[in-house]
């Protein structure tokens, strides 16, 4: 089949789909285009006169998107982007079908795709991509992907097929250990956080998940702990050590929910920055930026501009009002997620007001055990009022329970919601976390109370 | 950088009433060994740990975790029982020399019924041996009488056993295939799931009061009558003790209803 006549088939699959109202009909092209063409992706990415740029990692690839694509706009460029949560291979290919005009053109000058880490060799040899952002691995929903060793092969598998120019973080041992796999060891640009005030700096929430070196599996030594497994390393036998960013915050001025006053040294040339999105895992999104963005030559003060006007991605940290109470979305999916989102907005302070929202579907992770690798115990003596619910809502309040504190159990989300906000005080701030598909049903169920943004 | 219990463990209870061995309110204590916390620790292992000392310390008992570190002298014979948790394959294949040089100490200790919970990677080097897929072998403390072959199967998902302690509930995420001995007992019957491999229809292996399993969940947690028979092994050897006093195990019980009716 000729790739017109694809194209046409999938567009009408599309089409028809949302017309009778199975879906947004998002990976539905994609899905078809696999079957009839594997390699469709590839051959309409060649129209991108710039090239296609992948980001992944487990956490922060929808934010880091989010923002490589307001900056590369404000650059000039037309970027054709993924949905929310369409990060496998057939999502990307439905993007670059949706973008390709009957016709065959293609009005855009880059793609950028948010990649799913065990998708990234799956996508990388069609699309070719230029450039390959990753940003950390956690353990998350490991009973797809099996172990976090082989989900950084996974990866590693995926960067050998391309010579793309590589951005990693020089904090977390196993992404700087991809270096490896780079085309040319000039390909490898590192960023990285050299400190943080003190309060940011005691990160042991975690289990951690990746300590051992590399190469001779001796346990790491850590100077500094940021969060998790992400700090300052070297192992003591002298055979693997932290590699030293290119891209790097200096010094953090001033950081709490609202955001963060950060320097940023690139290049060893020093610029301020106001970032308004709060925690240390959204630094780091916003390091991956700055260096990808010096990569490109774009100007650090443009890049500084876009930082500074950033909104969070879907629920992620989304803010919104509900009956004169403020309420924080913020999504949580893996252990190390959900400890940042505790310190960085819900350790300070008393008696504050949480819907916890546990599914176990696949989107989610069907395993929910890890919600005990999370140190829970932090909340404790701050007294929080917990509202569960999903479908393992009650592992969740077993959980706080162990961690005494008895968290009230409402099975359906709606009700659930309802009793959460109407147990909020007029005019206090409260917290929903919720996991994947608990968040769309959330925002669903908001969205009637309240004007939530289109994601 | 393993988190360490205390940091779990609110200990006002337990510390208050623990006073001295020889003072004359000499309060009980369980000394719980955790093995290789830094390697074997995955899929909420720690959540186990967190259960048997919460278990202890809300019946007014004392409760202390000491982690066995690779290659670090460790004195079993002070303790009362011994956790092992899961691991990725790196981190099991760096514990098993050292657990072997542990093995003998182990096993007899298993058999003076000392209770005992080895979880997935750690109950696979608790049987005869494991042979991975690549072919190599990972010598086993043989407390039970199992083998272990890797196998390209990953058995995934929820899984249920009706057992000696009632229904169990876990989430199982394996490629191993234990298969037991024929003198070898079985936790229970897999309702359920895959078990120990996908044929056997059995799960776990119990020896004494040891106990193997690839439920993680973790298993204690909304198991609360397995957590409660370790503890009372524990509380019997040491004390002879013969009876524990009750926990309000509602939420426990509802969580584990759920989680019996979700699809595998």
């Amino acid at each position: 089949m000729k790739t017109t006549a694809i194209l046409l088939s999938t567009k009408m699959a599309a089409r028809l789909s949302r017309l009778f109202g199975r879906g947004g009909g998002q990976a539905l092209p994609g899905l078809i285009a696999e079957k009839l063409d594997p390699h469709l992706a590839g051959t309409l990415a060649r129209g991108l006169k710039h090239g296609v740029i992948l980001v992944t990692g487990t956490n922060g690839k929808t934010t880091t998107t989010k923002l490589i694509a307001a900056m590369l706009t404000a650059n000039g460029e037309h970027v054709l982007t993924n949905q929310t949560g369409s990060n496998l291979k057939r999502g990307i290919t439905s993007s670059l079908i949706t973008g390709t005009s009957v016709t065959g053109k293609l009005p855009y000058t880059v793609g950028l795709f948010e990649v799913d880490e065990a998708s990234l060799r799956r996508v990388a040899p069609d699309l070719m991509p230029k450039q390959i952002v990753v940003l950390n691995l956690f353990r998350d929903q490991l009973d797809r992907y099996g172990e976090l060793d082989t989900t950084a092969a996974l990866i590693g598998e995926g960067i050998a097929s391309t010579d793309a120019e590589l951005y990693l973080n020089a904090d977390d041992p196993l992404v700087a250990n991809l270096a490896k796999y780079a085309s040319d060891p000039t390909r490898v640009n590192f960023f990285g956080i050299e400190g943080l005030p003190v309060s940011g700096a005691h990160g042991h929430t975690t289990v951690a998940d990746s300590d051992r070196c590399p190469n001779c599996k001796s346990k790491l030594t850590f100077d500094r702990v940021f969060y998790g497994h992400i700090g300052h390393y070297r192992c003591p036998n002298g055979d693997f050590a932290r590699p030293r960013p290119i891209v790097a915050i200096t010094n953090v001025a001033k950081a709490d929910i609202h955001g963060s006053h950060f320097t940023v040294a690139i290049s060893g040339k020093r610029s301020d920055m106001v970032f308004p999105l709060p925690g240390t895992y959204n630094l780091y999104n916003a390091l991956a930026t700055l260096s990808l963005a010096h990569g490109l030559g774009i100007a650090t003060p443009l890049s500084a501009t876009t930082l500074a006007h950033t909104e969070a991605a879907f629920g992620r940290v989304e803010k919104v009002n509900i009956w004169g109470r403020e309420i924080y979305l913020l999504l949580i999916k893996n252990p190390a997620g959900f400890s940042q989102v505790i310190e960085t907005f819900l350790a300070q302070g008393a008696n504050k007001h949480i819907l916890m929202a546990i599914n176990d579907l696949a989107a989610d992770g069907r395993d929910v055990s890890w919600l005990w690798d999370v140190k829970i115990e932090t909340l404790t003596s701050t007294k929080p009022v917990i509202v569960t619910t999903g479908t393992r809502g009650l592992d969740m309040s077993l959980r706080l329970h162990y961690a005494g504190i008895e968290a009230e159990n409402r099975s359906d989300l709606s009700v659930a919601l309802e009793t959460f906000i109407n147990s909020i005080p007029s005019g206090a701030t409260a917290y929903v976390l919720p996991t994947y598909t608990a968040l769309i049903q959330i925002r669903k169920l908001m969205s009637k109370l309240t004007h939530m943004n289109k994601i | 950088m393993s988190v360490q219990l205390n940091e779990f463990s609110d200990n006002s209870a337990s510390q208050a009433a623990y006073v001295d061995r020889r003072g004359d309110h000499m309060t009980k204590k369980i000394v719980i060994a955790h093995l290789y916390p830094s390697e074997m620790n995955i899929y909420g292992d720690m959540g186990n740990v967190i259960t048997l000392v919460k278990r202890l310390e809300w019946r007014g008992i004392g409760a202390e975790v000491r982690n066995v570190e690779v290659g670090q002298p460790f004195n079993f014979d002070e303790c009362d029982l011994i956790f092992g948790g899961g691991g990725q394959d790196s981190g099991q294949q760096l514990v098993a020399a050292d657990l072997l040089r542990r093995g003998n100490t182990i096993r007899q200790l298993a058999h003076d019924t000392m209770p005992m919970l080895l979880i997935c990677g750690l109950y696979q080097l608790f049987g005869h041996g494991f042979t991975l897929s690549d072919g190599q072998e990972l010598q086993g403390i043989e407390v039970f009488a199992a083998n272990t072959v890797g196998g390209s199967v990953r058995m995934i998902g929820n899984i249920t056993v009706d057992s000696p302690f009632g229904r169990l509930v876990g989430f199982e995420n394996h490629s191993g295939q234990t298969i037991l001995d024929r003198s070898q007992e079985a936790i229970g019957k897999v309702i359920k799931g895959f078990g120990n491999n996908p044929t056997s229809h059995v799960e776990g292996a119990i020896t004494f009061n040891a106990i193997g399993t690839y439920m993680h969940g973790p298993v204690l947690p909304k198991n609360p009558a397995m957590a409660d028979h370790l503890l009372l092994a524990a509380l019997t050897r040491k004390y002879g003790d013969s009876k524990l006093s009750t926990i309000d195990d509602g939420l426990a019980r509802s969580a584990a209803s759920v989680a019996n009716a979700r699809p595998q």
